[in-house]
């Protein structure tokens, strides 16, 4: 969320770093230090209250195993070293969740961004009447919360109770077959509006002057998407696939809402609800093991699809 | 571009924190060990206590007219494994949990476990109920001890068969009282058109009811290691008879409490529910165009001759480590379970089947009830109390075990395996959960 406010601050500062370099150095001189810890303080607390002691305390929790005597004896939690670690390699449900959400994810994606990127691209066109109406309507699933949004859909892919049981009887939306893409298909609905509104956003920081240029240079509106508009937008597209990705490796509402109503949903389905039911046991060292790791694997994931983009985007 | 890098290393600092914050702990454990002494405090006490009974506010708002006192602040949440053991579990972490709490008899090994509870059988008055529940009720919370009681027990599941007479009539099917009678009804039904019943893929502690009747074990506990037999001979026997049904399409197989579900009842598809004495109420909301075609019957058994029931959930009001008030919280729990007025109460706002003796011939556990056609079921659901097994263990994952049961479960009814395979993985994976903490598991 606060990406895109980061980035137009960076722009900004970018374009005054421009400046003479005197400005710069005085600058540099702090003159007000108290002032600047006055409100950088409810920040820094807040952020290492909720933010860092967390982390440290679940890093610090999976290092930690239990040790007791006899069936109901006292437990005692002493430091294990990576023991928990080993569990988490060895647990096979663990990676086929991991595994599908990766599958997930590369088919998921590209066709949520994809869907994005047309509509955001439609309501740039200065062929659409009704811009307003559509901007909001393509945006309002978003306003859904995502079990709610789950909850409807699995009432529209019903066998028996569906509007559309002409296809849902035949066709069995929620058996294993289907379901991970009956789920895409719910969470796409979700969020397309919501990649829309960034690309879009982009789209209108474009200066008219280049379309202006390209007009007289003879280019359609086809052609101004594709050339102009699609390469402008790239750091919104390589953006909002990061926030997808980082969100399909945590995928955790929509499933687990769905495992009420799909046989072919279990408690292990993705990595979240491998967590989940871990820490429901309850066996809090395991599931803050689970936890980094998943956190690690969605640093690895994100950051080699940025240096990807990144390489991509350099040779052409 | 740059700029880009920078806002995603944000965002994903950002994210990734949450993941983690999603799963942070609290400290570690409580300690306990100084076993609290169960003596008046001298003083007035306020206590807490949490459950999630419907209108259970009534029968506290009794009490605390009568015991100024003992005043008691009761909080309502989500039934246990809907969240509130989970809020149970990190309110003992971090040592703030209330003095009371509802904890059903399949769960409360899994607090014990955790030590999260205090032995009741410190208090007195306590031990000297026993004499008022039924011996199996308070087999639950004693764990299976001589002399330590780790609750007290409010209500209890007897499992009888609910049928639709009317079809049962009209198909000249007689009301079938062994399983193996069961199923040829259920070929007969399947030809016109219905289901016996449905499998529920999530209910894994009907199954233990099941079992249970079948005189069959799941859990052992010697004191020095716990033996996990969810593979035992009774169990596996009751899930060929399922497996069987299932693979011959005998019954239906919708997702358990979905709408999908409540509508093969309604319009007549399912012809019967093997359920537990509170399943009157759960026919009566989730089938309303049925009324006064239900009747119950005892379930079907075995072995012709045999009279044994199941039992389907009841639980049991729990003291939690940590109270600074054991005497006047044992002696609440007593009389919310026990008296008259608080039975009355509870059978009134919840339909709650208590578990003591007494408590089964409240008046209006004696009546005729409409929608099942004027029958007086409870006497039925007495019958069969009395006819449950005081042997029967929880093991102390059980949310563990219900879960990986249950993702075996739904892989046989949707066809990839069998009943009997879910009952091996769960019994793996619930040895492997026990290993992961130090509970030791006898070979």
């Amino acid at each position: 969320m606060t990406a895109p406010i980061t980035t137009a601050s960076g722009t900004r500062s970018a374009a005054r770093g421009g400046g003479s370099g005197t400005e710069v150095r005085r600058r540099r001189r702090v003159q007000h230090p108290w002032s600047i810890v006055a409100f950088v303080a409810p920040f820094a607390a807040l952020f290492v209250l909720f933010y860092l002691v967390p982390i440290g305390v679940a890093i610090w929790q999976s290092l930690l195993v239990v040790e007791r005597e006899g069936t109901f004896g006292e437990a005692r939690e002493v430091f294990g070293g990576l023991q928990q670690y080993v569990l988490v390699f060895q647990n096979e449900a663990f990676w086929t969740s991991v595994g599908r959400v990766l599958l997930f994810g590369i088919v998921q994606v590209p066709v949520m961004l994809g869907l994005a990127l047309l509509f955001a691209l439609l309501l740039d066109s200065p062929l659409i009447r009704g811009k307003k109406f559509f901007r909001l309507a393509f945006f309002a699933p978003y306003a859904v919360p995502g079990v709610i949004a789950a909850i409807m859909w699995g009432f529209l892919y019903s066998p028996n109770l569906s509007p559309f049981e002409a296809l849902t009887s035949r066709v069995d939306l929620l058996s294993a077959d289907f379901v991970l893409w009956a789920i895409a298909n719910v969470v796409t609905w979700v969020f397309v509006g919501y990649n829309m509104l960034i690309i879009y956003s982009t789209l209108l920081a474009i200066p008219q002057e280049i379309y202006e240029a390209a007009r007289i240079d003879g280019a359609g509106q086809a052609r101004i998407a594709w050339s102009i508009k699609i390469p402008l937008v790239r750091p919104a597209l390589v953006l909002t696939a990061v926030l997808s990705i980082i969100g399909t490796l945590q995928l955790l509402a929509e499933p687990q809402t769905f495992r009420s109503f799909s046989s072919a949903v279990t408690s292990t389905y993705t990595p979240n609800m491998t967590i989940y039911a871990t820490s429901s046991i309850p066996n809090v060292s395991l599931a803050a093991a689970f936890s980094v790791v998943l956190a690690l694997a969605t640093f690895v994931l994100s950051f080699a699809f940025l240096r990807f983009t990144r390489r991509a985007g350099a040779d052409s | 571009m740059r700029h880009t890098k920078r806002a995603v290393t944000a965002a994903l600092l950002t994210s990734a924190a949450l993941a983690l914050t999603g799963c942070a702990a609290g400290d570690s454990g409580s300690g306990g060990g100084d076993a609290a002494s169960c003596e008046p405090a001298g003083e007035d006490v306020t206590l807490t206590f949490t459950s999630w009974i419907p209108g259970i506010e009534d029968a506290v708002a009794i009490w605390n007219e009568a015991n100024a006192d003992i005043q008691v602040e009761v909080q309502t949440g989500p039934s246990g494994n809907a969240g509130t053991y989970q809020n149970f579990f990190n309110q003992l972490e971090a040592g703030n949990a209330p003095d009371l709490g509802q904890i059903e008899y399949d769960a409360l090994p899994n607090f014990r476990v955790q030590d999260g509870l205090e032995d009741l059988a410190a208090c007195e008055d306590v031990v000297a109920a026993q004499d008022q529940f039924l011996d199996w009720t308070w087999g639950q919370v004693t764990l299976g001890t001589e002399d330590e009681v780790y609750g007290v027990p409010q209500d209890q599941g007897p499992m009888a068969l609910f049928y639709r007479s009317d079809l049962f009539e009209q198909a000249g099917i007689e009301v079938p009282t062994t399983w193996e009678e069961y199923r040829e009804a259920a070929v007969t039904i399947r030809e016109q058109g219905g289901y016996i019943t449905n499998f529920s893929q999530t209910d894994i502690n009907q199954f233990a009811g099941f079992v249970w009747q079948a005189g069959g074990q799941w859990f052992a506990n010697d004191g020095d290691a716990w033996t996990v037999e969810l593979t035992s001979d009774e169990s596996m026997t009751v899930a060929d008879y399922w497996q069987d049904l299932i693979e011959n399409d005998l019954v239906a197989t919708y997702p358990a409490w979905t709408d999908e579900w409540n509508n093969a009842y309604n319009s007549g598809e399912v012809w019967s529910w093997n359920s537990a004495v509170w399943g009157a109420n759960s026919i009566a909301s989730g089938a309303p165009d049925t009324a006064g075609d239900w009747s119950v019957a005892l379930a079907p058994q075995w072995e012709s001759g045999d009279s044994a029931a199941g039992n389907w959930g009841g639980s049991s009001i729990a003291v939690f480590k940590g109270t600074d008030h054991l005497y006047e919280a044992a002696k609440f729990a007593l009389w919310l379970n026990t008296s008259e007025e608080a039975l009355t109460s509870l059978n009134q706002t919840a339909a709650i089947y208590p578990a003591t003796e007494a408590g089964l011939e409240l008046p209006t556990l004696t009546e005729g009830v409409e929608f099942y056609g004027g029958q007086p079921i409870y006497d039925v659901f007495a019958e069969a109390a009395a006819q449950v097994s005081p042997d029967f263990v929880w093991g102390p994952t059980m949310t563990q075990t219900y879960a990986d049961v249950s993702d075996g479960f739904k892989a046989a009814a949707s066809g990839s395996s069998t009943l009997g395979e879910a009952l091996e993985k769960g019994q793996a994976s619930t040895i492997d959960a026990l290993e992961a903490q130090s509970i030791p598991v006898a070979e």
